[in-house]
């Protein structure tokens, strides 16, 4: 069996950025494994109608692939995706990526310094380093609701959606009012006879001002590429001035929370309703939610919020505590993801046989978001304690691409066995960051996605996109135990 | 021994019922003679009202709660009031009382009340709110189905009362657990907390609306030509389970409501002067001092699938 000096779990934003960083480092010789049958992940998959970053499309890419094109301030997913695919394109990834290989398991031999990969119905694969690049929003989650077998209409997951079915004239329900919800609403009430959104908490809600980027702008951006990261950087330091307001509670947090009012107060007349749509937890501490167009959408005379605790689903539609059946031909579940923030995506057993779900179990943890000791030559992408709360996602993987392309190019360059963070290492940079997590919006009392049942944050980071970004700048060797390979044993010359 | 809250939140979601569990069209509605059907029509829209005020209440506490359990709690119990409006008024519905579409409209004391909380419920603490919507619950709620629970035959009535008082019976016991929570805040916090909700103006129109409320309903029993000492002995329970617990007790504002539970219970209190006079006063208040009814009073319905 051949090893491969990389595998890459994952052809979503992650893998294939991961592929571009190794291939600009001189590496060639890695390999992408991808379930699905196109590449995009969570851009792949959610399709459904609205779908939009709500991250400037500036700072929502990559700086190493530049697209002077982005049609608005904030893209679509299709813009987004045709971008992932053009990347794909432009460094002749395609050839690299093994489609329909999902990934049932990882192990590593220590004697050989090497992984090998188990994937479903398919020979294993051995690679010298891994890149789990399966990403945080990779599994549609249904939420935990009674009797949800017992509904008989349609049911459709905002993350894997029906193109097939016709709204039109249907009565839809969706259950959730997150990020997916406050896009796909506007736009379902434009098409179904009547529209039933079923709120459990109300997020704070924040304009979103999306303009279209004039030709002449483009033009600049193409001819004059140092534009382009002016534009980012204003960008950039946009958000992270918004981080002193959102991820810590400050004097600024009410700021955020005067603005999402007005908001609210301008769109909104009715009180009561206000009062529904009113949050109950400081700004930031779960999803800030970018859209102008859900509150006029929830005031059309086709849509109604309702507040109601959902009781449990029916043959015919959904049963709330006010004893009403809230009949529906179709169910949304815009209801997030089955994100890990204990156990892992797959099974992954390190050094000693050891499990890392297992180590997880309370909730995930790793170096600097990027590596677990006792599991070397490993890296991942979206890892425990990496997720920005007011800045783009791009920036903290781009940091993390080239923290660890760096770690695999000294694998290789150096002919390492091993390389593994050391465990003490570990230990103080989790602790420092729970206390810096203490004082931030996340943890400040709400149940968000962000944490565990204990209410454990292994999710976000309690900093600047800057810090978080600077502390991957530089891969200090002296933090992991460095295993080079034992040099072949000299052939001993035949005796005649 | 303290209240296991998560417990009974599972049983409260364990224990969800709805209108379409319910055989409207059951036989039985036959049973209401035309001269209780009369006396019974302004009685059940007034029963229907007062499940609002009671949600309304609960809607408050579910955003003053201490923990995330006891507000799902209250957000149940916000719905649970309305679930009982609603199958009171399905109930009126089956017996032909309602004309069309129109939902009846309460008396004008239970309209100041759903005025008062609408406007000031949501800035009063949980210690004042705690306190009075089980005064309110065992009063007014309690009493009243009770009454209906022993004088009304129709089976379809008894299974939905059968259904509503065991929701009420969790209400209760979780509104006198958090009483007893309550209670174990230090007496300064306490009694900051009483000065601080008495001094504010908005708190006399509450006074001056909760006051009359009791005595209409009194004379509403009167009217059904039920002795009044069914409300009586309601308004007594809340004293009597209050004592049970030793930090309850401790709570100024129990006290005060238990105080003025002991004046409407006594006929020959000079506190009826005053009571009974506000409720000729309050009927004569004028309609078009009375605000809009806010949005949620709309959300009532008979239908038990929307």
């Amino acid at each position: 069996m051949k090893t491969i000096d990389v595998a890459i779990i994952g052809a979503g934003f992650a893998g294939i950025g991961a592929a571009i960083r190794l291939r600009q480092k001189g590496i060639h010789d890695f390999t992408l494994f991808e379930r699905g049958t196109k590449i995009g992940g969570t851009w792949r998959d959610n399709t459904y109608p609205g779908a939009a970053c709500d991250i400037p499309s500036r700072l929502y890419s990559y700086s190493f692939a530049r697209n002077p094109d982005w049609s608005h301030t904030y893209s679509g997913s299709n813009e987004i995706l045709g971008y992932i695919e053009s990347m794909a394109a432009d460094y002749g990834l395609h050839e690299r990526i093994r489609f329909g290989h999902t990934v049932a398991g990882i192990e590593f031999d220590e004697s050989a310094g090497h992984w090998t990969i188990d994937i479903e119905g398919r020979d294993p694969v051995r690679a010298r380093s891994v890149v789990l690049a399966s990403g945080p929003l990779a599994n549609a989650s249904f939420p935990a609701i009674r009797g949800i077998e017992d509904y008989e209409g349609h049911k459709i997951h905002s993350a894997r959606w029906d193109h097939d079915y016709d709204f039109t004239g249907k009565k839809v329900a969706v259950v959730g009012t997150g990020a997916s919800a406050v896009q796909i609403i506007p736009e379902l009430v434009k098409q179904a006879a009547s529209v039933k959104v079923f709120q459990r908490t109300p997020g704070w809600v924040l304009p979103r001002v999306n303009r279209r980027t004039s030709p002449l702008l483009k033009q600049l951006y193409r001819q004059v590429p140092a534009s382009e990261s002016l534009a980012r950087q204003a960008w950039f330091y946009g958000h992270e001035s918004v981080a002193l307001g959102v991820v810590w509670n400050t004097p600024l947090t009410r700021v955020v929370e005067m603005v999402g009012k007005a908001q609210l107060r301008r769109q909104v007349k009715d009180p009561w309703l206000r009062r529904q749509l009113t949050p109950d937890f400081r700004a930031g501490c779960k999803r800030l939610l970018m859209t102008d167009d859900y509150y006029p959408a929830l005031q059309q005379d086709n849509c109604k919020l309702i507040t109601w605790p959902i009781a449990r689903l029916s043959e015919k539609g959904i049963r709330t505590a006010e004893g009403v059946e809230h009949q529906a031909d179709c169910i949304v579940f815009a209801t997030g993801f089955d994100v890990s923030k204990a156990g892992t995506p797959i099974p992954i057993v390190g050094r000693d046989g050891r499990v890392l779900a297992q180590e997880w179990s309370k909730g995930a943890y790793a170096y600097k978001s990027v590596a677990v000791s006792g599991y070397p030559n490993l890296f991942f992408t979206f890892g425990p304690n990496s997720g920005p709360g007011h800045n783009s996602a791009l920036v903290y993987m781009e940091a993390q691409l080239d923290y660890l392309s760096g770690a695999i190019k000294t694998i290789l360059d150096r002919d390492l066995r091993l390389l593994d963070v050391r465990r003490e290492k570990q230990d103080r940079y989790n602790a420092a960051i729970q206390r810096r997590l203490t004082a931030t919006t996340w943890n400040s009392g709400c149940h968000s996605w962000y944490l565990t049942e204990d209410g454990f944050n292994a999710t976000m980071y309690p900093g600047f996109a800057t810090q978080y970004v600077n502390q991957l700048r530089t891969l200090k060797l002296d933090d992991y135990e460095v295993v080079e390979s034992v040099p072949a044993r000299p052939k001993i010359a035949a005796v005649s | 021994m303290a209240m296991d809250f998560d417990d009974m939140l599972r049983k409260i979601k364990d224990r969800q019922w709805a209108l379409a569990d319910i055989e409207w069209d059951a036989p039985g509605a036959e049973m209401i003679s035309p001269e209780l059907h009369a006396k019974l029509k302004p009685f059940m829209a007034d029963l229907m009202w007062i499940e609002n005020v009671g949600a309304r209440g609960f809607a408050a506490m579910a955003k003053k709660a201490p923990t995330e359990t006891l507000r799902e709690i209250y957000r149940y119990f916000h719905a649970e009031e309305q679930k009982h409006a609603n199958a009171e008024l399905a109930l009126m519905r089956r017996w032909g009382m309602l004309d069309g579409d129109e939902i009846p409209q309460p008396n004008i004391n239970v309209k100041l009340v759903i005025d008062f909380l609408d406007q000031y419920a949501d800035s009063m603490s949980l210690s004042f709110l705690g306190t009075v919507i089980p005064m309110l619950e065992v009063a007014l709620d309690g009493a009243l189905v009770k009454f209906i629970m022993d004088e009304i035959e129709d089976p379809v009535c008894q299974e939905v009362f059968k259904r509503i008082n065991a929701d009420e019976s969790r209400h209760l016991a979780v509104d006198f657990a958090v009483m007893d929570v309550l209670g174990h805040a230090e007496i300064r916090k306490l009694l900051i907390e009483l000065v601080g909700g008495w001094v504010k103006p908005t708190f006399m129109i509450g006074v001056l609306s909760y006051v009359p409320l009791l005595n209409k309903m009194r004379d509403n029993i009167v009217a059904m030509g039920v002795d009044e000492e069914k409300l009586y002995a309601a308004l007594k329970r809340y004293g009597n389970v209050g004592e049970r617990s030793e930090f309850a007790r401790r709570l100024p504002m129990y006290q005060i409501v238990k105080m003025h539970g002991g004046w409407v219970i006594n006929r020959h209190h000079p506190y009826h002067l005053v009571a009974d006079a506000l409720v000729k006063i309050t009927a004569r208040v004028p309609k078009v001092l009375l605000r809009k009814d806010p949005t949620w009073s709309k959300e009532i319905t008979y239908e038990p699938a929307a």
